[in-house]
């Protein structure tokens, strides 16, 4: 066995990648393959299948009804990745031109949060947003700075508060990680060469955090786009996002072959932003020139 | 002495301290229009620091930095009239070279059809037409110190300063380099000021040199003045190859005599003012001013000093032979003599008079 190992090293490879293909092929690959089957099949009314093919679901995923919710989810999303964005990178460059050992405790600071479970997280923003009861509309009453309640809560901006806080750490980690490698003598060169402190950022920081960019944004598009515990708890069963009526379907509606069908529709949207900003924004990333 | 408005950069009893620490301790420095100008020191020796408070990049603890006779004061770098190459190039990655360099112009608000041609200009200069449109990712170590020097020449800056530029390089193109920077810097006559920590290379490309120690400058002078009249030990002992014999001090008035461990009595033209007689010193020989003869021939007379040895080891080097001399309760000395003398060459064993002018010895207090 041994013997055979050392004259043929394309079979090792092999069977060191056995565990971890075998692991994908179980639990990603024939999982999908059986959303993307179920997608095209007729629903059973307890919530199994009946094996005939049809288009009937996609043509549901294209009713303004289910669409509307569709478009609404990309917007949260957009959003979501937009604020993370604008104070995540703040928060990253500072983090990055701290010396190293405040360094490392800002980024464990930064990891605290997850030390908890997300629900319980997101069941505090719910405490401290609710339109009544919520902690904040309560005390700004008391102290006499509002008359009414403040609607903070089941409405866009309690969603989009709740994933941005949810996801930013996301954003942060790989814009640090870039910022954290600048060469800091560019930005002297910079100087050096008339640059002011703008088109310091804007011609050498911007260009070479892009890659960190890139990723952080993908990091938070991706999941917000699918998210359904964030607007199920803080949307307050008034705003719902794709993800909400995918879990509905399976859990609530029994119509499987519908609920895969807006999920394949969901990777699609994925998997097809994920491609066009890599295109668009990688271009700019390669000539940023980290390669 | 020149009125200031002469001095391309004056330095006044500049002090520089971070936290406890005096990275460069009361420097002043008068650098003259045009002139190639060496910072030379070993690492931590603060001549880098001293680069950084011209460019601005560090302001001064105590003292002034004057750029063409005005005071720099608090001006961050981007408002003199300085411009700098750094040690790594710091090229921008994400630009190409015509990028580079066309940056500082850009940044001024200079005109897109000036800016082409004073780029184009700078390529020339820096042998590097055609390459305007690569990245410096695809660029050799030597390109890319000839594009962070037409990115900060092109600015016509008053005075370059230029930090270890070679040291990244490899011994072959280094030596290139050197003699292209210096022809550079002649042709377009702008002032540099050059921190290096190698000694052969400010020798060979400086018109002066300020030798620097512990944040102090410990002599300014021309290569030839540092080299042949080293004024302290740790000058002798960073620049060239020096021998340096333990003695006692028997009188400090020229001419200086001394005596060696084994009572040989030497003599040299010159002593550090601080030593008295009867303090230990040494004395510092260049190994190419040492002369080697057979026992009973070569100069005597008082303007010569001899000590008789043992050839402990001979190298061939082509240009010359280098011989290592067991002097007898002493120590090793280093002679460097051409190839072809009249004496011919001498064996491993040899017994031999080292003979030295007085005229090459000078003695040092000894640092420790």
């Amino acid at each position: 066995m041994n013997e055979l190992l050392q004259r043929k090293p394309g079979l090792r490879a092999w069977l060191l990648l056995a565990p971890s293909f075998l692991w994908l092929l179980i639990f990603f690959i024939i999982p999908l393959g059986i959303i993307v089957v179920y997608s095209f099949l007729e629903r059973d009314l307890y919530g199994g299948v009946v094996w005939k093919w049809t288009l009937e679901n996609y043509r549901r995923v294209f009713d303004p009804l289910y669409f509307k919710t569709f478009l609404y989810s990309l917007w949260i999303a957009f959003l979501t990745a937009f604020f993370s964005l604008l104070f995540g990178y703040p928060l990253a460059y500072y983090i990055a031109t701290r010396p190293e050992k405040t360094r490392n405790a800002l980024v464990l600071a930064l990891m605290i949060p997850f030390w908890t479970n997300f629900l319980v997280r997101t069941y505090a923003w719910l405490t401290l947003l609710r339109t009544n009861t919520g902690l904040i509309n309560v005390w700004l009453q008391e102290w006499g700075i509002i008359d009414h309640p403040l609607p903070l809560f089941g409405n866009t901006f309690a969603i989009t508060l709740g994933l941005v806080y949810g996801w930013m750490p996301d954003m942060i980690l790989p814009i640090y990680a870039a910022l954290e490698q600048l060469d800091r003598s560019l930005l002297e060169a910079a100087e050096d060469l008339y640059a002011s402190g703008w088109q310091v950022f804007r011609r050498v920081i911007w260009p070479l955090s892009l890659p960190g960019v890139i990723a952080g944004t993908m990091l938070v598009f991706i999941p917000s786009l699918g998210a359904f515990v964030t607007p199920a708890i803080l949307g307050g069963g008034k705003r719902l996002m794709i993800g909400n009526v995918i879990t509905n379907q399976f859990l609530g509606a029994h119509d499987w072959p519908f609920g895969s069908a807006l999920s394949v529709l969901m990777m699609a949207v994925m998997l097809l932003a994920t491609l066009i900003y890599f295109r668009t924004g990688g271009e700019e990333a390669r000539r940023g020139g980290l390669g | 002495m020149p009125d200031a408005s002469s001095a391309a950069v004056e330095l006044r009893d500049v002090v520089k301290r971070f936290g406890d620490v005096v990275a460069v301790d009361h420097v002043s420095l008068r650098i003259a229009p045009g002139e190639f100008f060496a910072l030379l020191g070993p690492s931590g020796s603060g001549k880098t620091t001293t680069l950084r408070m011209i460019g601005g990049f560090e302001l001064p603890t105590e003292g002034e930095v004057l750029i063409e006779g005005e005071p720099q004061g608090y001006k961050p770098p981007y408002q003199r009239p300085v411009n700098t190459v750094f040690q790594n190039y710091a090229l921008f990655p994400h630009m190409t070279v015509a990028q580079n360099i066309a940056f500082g112009l850009e940044m001024r608000g200079v005109p897109k059809e000036e800016i082409r041609r004073r780029v184009s200009e700078m390529l020339d200069l820096v042998r590097l037409s055609g390459y305007e449109r690569r990245r410096p990712h695809q660029l050799s170590g030597g390109e890319q110190q000839r594009v962070a020097l037409a990115r900060a020449l092109i600015n016509r800056p008053k005075v370059l300063l230029l930090d270890e530029p070679l040291g990244a390089l490899d011994l072959k193109l280094r030596k290139a380099m050197q003699l292209e920077l210096k022809a550079i810097q002649e042709q377009v006559g702008i002032t540099f000021i050059y921190v290096t920590h190698d000694q052969e290379e400010a020798i060979t490309m400086a018109n002066r040199i300020a030798v620097m120690n512990k944040g102090k400058v410990l002599q300014v002078g021309t290569p030839q003045e540092v080299y042949e009249q080293p004024q302290t030990f740790f000058v002798a002992d960073f620049i060239g190859d020096t021998n340096f014999l333990p003695v006692q001090v028997m009188q400090v008035t020229a001419p200086v005599e001394v005596m060696t461990e084994s009572g040989t009595r030497l003599t040299a033209s010159w002593a550090e003012p601080t030593l008295r007689t009867g303090v230990k010193a040494v004395m510092a020989v260049r190994p190419e001013r040492m002369h080697l003869y057979r026992p009973g021939s070569g100069p005597e007379g008082p303007e010569w000093n001899r000590v008789e040895g043992i050839i402990r080891q001979v190298i061939y080097k082509g240009l010359d032979i280098r011989y290592e001399v067991f002097v007898a309760g002493e120590c090793s000395l280093h002679v460097r003599m051409p190839v072809g003398r009249s004496e011919g060459t001498f064996q491993r064993g040899e017994h031999v008079i080292v003979a030295w002018p007085r005229a090459a010895a000078r003695v040092f207090r000894s640092e420790s």
